[in-house]
């Protein structure tokens, strides 16, 4: 038996809009941690994780481990219909081939009952090690996806250095380049600032493509994070507060040297 | 060609070998292509309508460099790194299957006298495909061209799906393409079929795992040879009467073809006077192919110029089209290349749900599409 209740149920609804455009069917993953997800998108350039913590739930409930496939496009399909004051609650049976959303709302004179009906599909996991990152920015989410929005008006790639005066963002295309550059600021209000965390720079080039899905996670949090190594994923996380994260990881763009290395 | 009935049985006895993965999906991957299998689909459909074919101003046909170009240029657009591997000498034992094919083309072609002389043209589009022929000319001008574009090009010592199987198993490459089945037989850890399909088709492409293959058929690589030999391949007849399902059902309760011919009722299924079918195994278990040791890959800028020269200069192609579309790949190819996520965090595991409906294999595509999943279920589990 696995029951989840979320009273902020608007935030399932951002969850899913933040993944379906990334992945169509993936399984989630309910355990006595909490209700997770970790996908990949078709070409396997890009992966979503995403961590709602149990203890972020209002009651949660999970006898057994369950991995349940689900259509991404159908699951947010039904979390459309809930209001965005609505408690969400999520039901399934340990052999059931349903799961279930109820949407109560705030004043309990409403209850929907959503039935979903689940897949059995096989999704690729990777294991992502924990690393020490060379570059860490955080910075409003809001103006992140204004700079990927933009730049993709320009370019298809984006080319992201990091350095100690701040994150410069540059793109070239036909009609001809921009560079953005972000400098660290450490205003009051903490949701404004910019911050660097540097060891050494880092410069790396991505297809803004991916980046612009990204940002569909905006809604959930004020902040977004970004950590760069040389020749490695970035990873872009967004944090839920008190309940977990989406987090992003995309593979970076690479030099074609014209000679290709050996397999 | 290749094995009759195989893609059946394993939809129905392993459907959990074959995947469908998207196109993109094979973004960054390099595949060994059974190139000469190709010319020959493309010869058959690329351009045609009735008997004629494209064919240059002087008249010889084009039909297989349109398709290469065309598919080619699709994949590397895509990011896939293809390889192309053409035949050799055909081995000694496929002469049978040969002249079966020579005798099958001749008849072909008187039938297509005759369908001409009485106009009927359905049939003079059906048996002139029938006639089709690739020449040594055919396979020398696509290694041209696919050098031209920058890729490696090797002609196998023999059959061209036993070197993309060899390519394969040493690792070069990520899986072997063909819509030929028999390269399973060489035990190619991973068979992409539709990957050379055109894109209007948008069919997915169809993934086999060999060891997945073996675990679900419940039988080791020889076992599942001997049922490729007895499901009818190209190296050997088969024994009337015994179809795929009954091949598989024997070789698991015999253990092989030794087995099975001292308990099979040869009044009810006569077995070929002279069957070589030992022979036959020996050809699938230890191929001619090329030598793999210390064997690197490399993909070079396409040479413009010369793709050019030869596609329009000498084969009539209009020169804005060939010029257009180089000029797209060059785009695509300048924006730098892209890893997938494997590159850098490892293989990934394959996690499947613990609970829901299994969605079913798409019926119904092609002649061979996996026909009949919805049996699948109730047959894997019957025990011989």
């Amino acid at each position: 038996m696995f029951e989840a209740r979320l009273v902020q149920g608007s935030l399932l609804k951002k969850v899913l809009e933040s993944i379906k455009d990334l992945v169509t069917d993936a399984n989630f993953d309910c355990s006595n941690n909490g209700f997770a997800l970790q996908a990949m998108d078709s070409s396997h350039v890009s992966l979503v994780a995403l961590l709602l913590r149990s203890d972020g739930f209002e009651h949660y409930r999970c006898d057994r481990n369950m991995t349940m496939g689900m259509n991404l496009s159908n699951m947010s399909k039904m979390l459309k219909c809930a209001g965005n004051e609505d408690i969400i609650t999520m039901k399934a049976d340990d052999t059931g081939d349903v799961v279930t959303f109820m949407f109560e709302s705030p004043d309990q004179d409403k209850i929907s009952d959503f039935e979903l009906k689940l897949m059995d599909i096989d999704s690729e996991h990777l294991g992502i090690p924990d690393t020490e990152y060379a570059a860490t920015v955080k910075m409003p989410s809001s103006e992140f996806m204004r700079i990927c929005r933009d730049l993709s008006s320009i370019g298809d790639t984006v080319t992201i250095s990091v350095s100690k005066d701040g994150v410069k963002f540059s793109t070239t295309g036909d009609i001809g380049q921009a560079n953005i550059t972000c400098r660290q600021n450490t205003s009051v209000d903490k949701e404004e600032q910019t911050i660097i965390e540097l060891q050494e720079p880092v410069t790396l080039t991505f297809a803004l493509r991916y980046l612009n899905s990204f940002t569909k996670a905006t809604p959930l949090a004020p902040t977004v994070q970004l950590q760069m190594s040389k020749e490695l994923p970035v990873v872009v996380q967004y944090l839920i507060a008190d309940m977990g994260y989406v987090r992003y990881y995309l593979a970076p763009k690479i030099e074609d040297d014209e000679t290709a290395e050996a397999a | 060609m290749g094995i009759k009935g195989l893609t059946k049985l394993l939809s129905d006895y392993a459907p959990g070998c074959m995947r469908e993965q998207k196109f993109e999906g094979y973004l960054d991957r390099k595949v060994a292509i059974d190139a000469s299998m190709h010319i020959y689909q493309f010869m058959m459909v690329v351009g045609r309508s009735g008997e004629q074919q494209l064919t240059n101003e002087a008249g010889e046909v084009t039909s297989h460099l349109q398709g290469m170009f065309t598919r080619t240029l699709r994949m590397l657009k895509a990011g896939i790194k293809p390889v192309y591997v053409f035949d050799g000498k055909p081995p000694t034992m496929k002469g049978g299957e040969l002249a079966k094919r020579k005798d099958k083309r001749e008849a072909a072609e008187s039938a297509l006298e005759k369908a001409k002389e009485a106009g009927d043209q359905e049939e003079i589009e059906k048996l002139s495909k029938r006639t089709v022929r690739v020449s040594k000319v055919h396979s020398e001008e696509v290694m041209k061209l696919a050098r031209f574009l920058g890729l490696p090009v090797f002609e196998a010592p023999c059959e061209a799906e036993a070197t993309c199987a060899a390519l394969c198993k040493a690792g070069l490459v990520y899986a072997a393409a063909s819509e030929d089945m028999d390269t399973l037989c060489f035990s190619t850890p991973k068979l992409a079929r539709n990957l050379m399909a055109p894109s209007s088709q948008e069919k997915p492409i169809l993934e086999f795992d060999f060891d997945k293959l073996l675990a679900g058929l419940e039988l080791t690589w020889d076992q599942f040879i001997d049922v490729c030999i007895l499901c009818g391949c190209d190296y050997c007849d088969s024994i009337k009467g015994i179809g795929p399902v009954n091949a598989l059902k024997y070789i698991k309760q015999y253990g092989n073809i030794e087995g099975l011919l001292e308990h099979l009722d040869k009044e009810k299924y006569p077995v070929p006077d002279d069957w070589p079918y030992k022979e036959a195994r020996v050809l699938f278990k230890n191929p001619e192919v090329v030598q793999t040791d210390g064997l690197t890959l490399k993909w070079t800028a396409p040479d413009e110029e010369a793709v050019v020269a030869f596609l329009c200069g000498e084969k009539s192609f209009n020169e804005d089209r060939i010029r257009k579309q180089l000029a797209d790949l060059k785009k695509a190819r300048s924006q730098g290349g892209q890893n997938r996520l494997e590159t850098f965090f490892g293989a990934a595991t394959v996690k499947s749900s613990t609970v829901g409906k299994r969605k079913e294999p798409e019926k119904g595509k092609g002649k061979f599409g996996a026909a009949g999943g919805k049996k699948s279920k109730g047959v894997t589990k019957r025990k011989f």
